[in-house]
């Protein structure tokens, strides 16, 4: 192949350890994006144009006091869950409009211990929906796996095979937060959290961060021995249909859901399917999530999650490796850095220089999906291609 | 004096309880709590309509931990929520009377005490299971 103009690439990568951490949030994201550019060899200085993420409070655009005054536009991005993937989205959106070379991606967060506490008002809700508990987004999350097993004739116990999955993983992973194994019995037995998650079947709030460095074309290889084509990022938001959290109503006809379009997007214009996905990453906030996850990107038919867990497909020699950092339910959620998170994971490997569980015989295809309030998703296909052409 | 609610808004009557939603003239479609425009085709079009009371589960979860502020109650329990197919409209809303429950049951609306204040009971709708 040669390498067109306008294909981007990421030829450097770096995350935080995820977890409890007690600095400053711009520390962080200092971290980060200072071993992305170690990654590729390039100085701050280098960077053309610079995408922040957070959904905390401090000022992404602000992190250049820390980097370095080079003059460079620094765009700041808050999209909840999708933060991550549209900060990536921009970035090769600035390359290309602006015909740039080289660009920085970092996103990152410092969430407080709990559930996040959400005011009603931020969603156009009244008081009265907080003030009777319904404002929860746990709540949610149940409501909609209990619909999805119902509707599908799924076991609850696959809600422990997906919780014990995570942990497998994560406890050979040395930046997931989560290290201890959890077997299926245990994720079953625990505290019910709401009815039918338990406690090892939701993730946190924590901190982290994860910074990208992408190039355009030909550079992408001056730069990388191995740089990951980003064949495609696809955002999509809610149409009728859609069953999201902070929801007083839903509509009773057939659902729809912003992560069956996005990720049919994604696929669409990488010119792939499903089928071809050898490494993957899904949203995972809580066990349920990644099995209506599965479904609606098409991994695997509705129904069919629950065999799979059991046949192994999803572990790290089996058909289809998951969430192969231990997803958020390991890693926690750090809103900002969540789904650069995933595409660091895929990114390694691909590379075939996974920090944990490496997935054998040089997968080539992987996928990145995140999903959440209001209602959006945004998935990317990532590629190596191969040595330079 | 009248029956105390979390919101007054909610309700086309309280006693007998019924809950306002809005119809859209333009799709027909119904939302909860009203609203005066329509999220499904955007139209301006839409009129105030009490909602069927009866129902059947389309959901259910029980909150196990107590949620944190604004949520307000005289002392925690755990309680069960749920999604409640009226016909025209899914609602969300509490589900009281018991803690494990099967999608698929036939509930009605009832009014349920949120809180006190001041020495009398302030009210919410719920749904609980037709016996």
């Amino acid at each position: 192949m040669s390498v067109n103009t306008n294909d981007i690439f990421i030829v450097g990568a770096a995350r935080t350890e995820f977890g409890r951490f007690d600095g400053e949030d711009n520390e962080l994201a200092e971290t980060a994006v200072r071993g992305a550019l170690a990654d590729c060899g390039l100085a701050w200085s280098d960077i053309e144009f610079a995408v922040g993420g957070t959904n905390g409070e401090t000022k992404p655009d602000n992190l250049v006091s820390r980097l370095g005054l080079t003059g460079l536009p620094f765009v700041t991005v808050k999209n909840g869950c999708a933060t991550g993937a549209v900060a990536l989205m921009t970035a090769r959106n600035g390359l290309i409009a602006e015909d740039l070379d080289v660009a920085c991606v970092v996103g990152y967060d410092n969430h407080a211990r709990g559930a996040f506490n959400v005011s009603p008002a931020r969603y156009g809700l009244g008081d009265w929906y907080g003030a009777t508990g319904m404002m929860v987004t746990t709540s949610y999350f149940a409501l909609k796996i209990a619909r999805y097993l119902h509707e599908h004739g799924i076991s609850q116990r696959t809600l422990g095979y997906a919780s014990a999955k995570a942990f497998d993983y994560a406890q050979e992973h040395p930046y997931a937060w989560r290290r201890k194994p959890v077997s299926v019995d245990e994720a079953m037995d625990a505290d019910m959290i709401n009815d039918p998650l338990t406690r090892f079947m939701f993730c946190a709030p924590d901190a982290g961060a994860v910074s990208l460095v992408l190039a355009r074309g030909s550079k992408a290889y001056d730069l990388c021995e191995t740089p990951i084509r980003l064949a495609s990022v696809a955002l999509r938001g809610r149409r009728p249909g859609s069953f999201e959290v902070f929801s007083p109503w839903l509509s009773p006809g057939d659902r729809t859901s912003p992560s069956i379009d996005a990720a049919k997007a994604a696929f669409d214009l990488a010119g792939i399917t499903p089928a071809d996905v050898q490494v993957a990453q899904l949203q995972d906030t809580d066990s349920g999530a990644e099995v209506i996850h599965l479904g609606e990107t098409g991994l695997v038919a509705h129904g069919e999650q629950e065999a799979a867990y059991r046949n192994g497909e999803f572990e790290i020699d089996g058909r289809l490796p998951l969430n192969t950092d231990g997803g958020l339910l390991a890693n926690g959620e750090p809103v900002g850095a969540s789904g650069l998170r995933q595409v660091h994971e895929i990114v390694r490997q691909l590379q075939g220089r996974a920090d944990g569980k490496q997935v054998p015989g040089a997968p080539r295809i992987g996928f990145t999906h995140v999903y959440g309030a209001p209602g959006i998703s945004a998935c990317t296909v990532l590629i190596n291609e191969g040595a330079r052409p | 004096m009248g029956i105390a609610v979390v919101d007054s808004t909610l309700f086309t009557s309280v006693d007998p309880v019924v809950l306002a939603g809005s119809m859209c003239g333009a799709c027909g479609a119904h939302v909860f709590p009203a609203m005066d425009s329509c999220p499904t085709c955007s139209s301006l079009d839409v009129t105030r309509v009490g909602l069927p009371t009866e129902g059947t589960l389309w959901s259910w979860t029980t909150q196990h931990f107590a949620p944190k502020p604004p949520f307000r109650t005289d002392e925690f329990a755990p309680f069960s929520i749920g999604y409640v197919d009226l016909g025209p409209v899914i609602v969300e809303g509490w589900l009281v009377g018991k803690t494990q429950w099967t999608i698929g049951e036939q509930v009605n609306l009832v009014l349920a005490k949120a809180w006190t204040h001041e020495g009398a009971p302030v009210f919410t709708f719920g749904f609980e299971a037709v016996t």
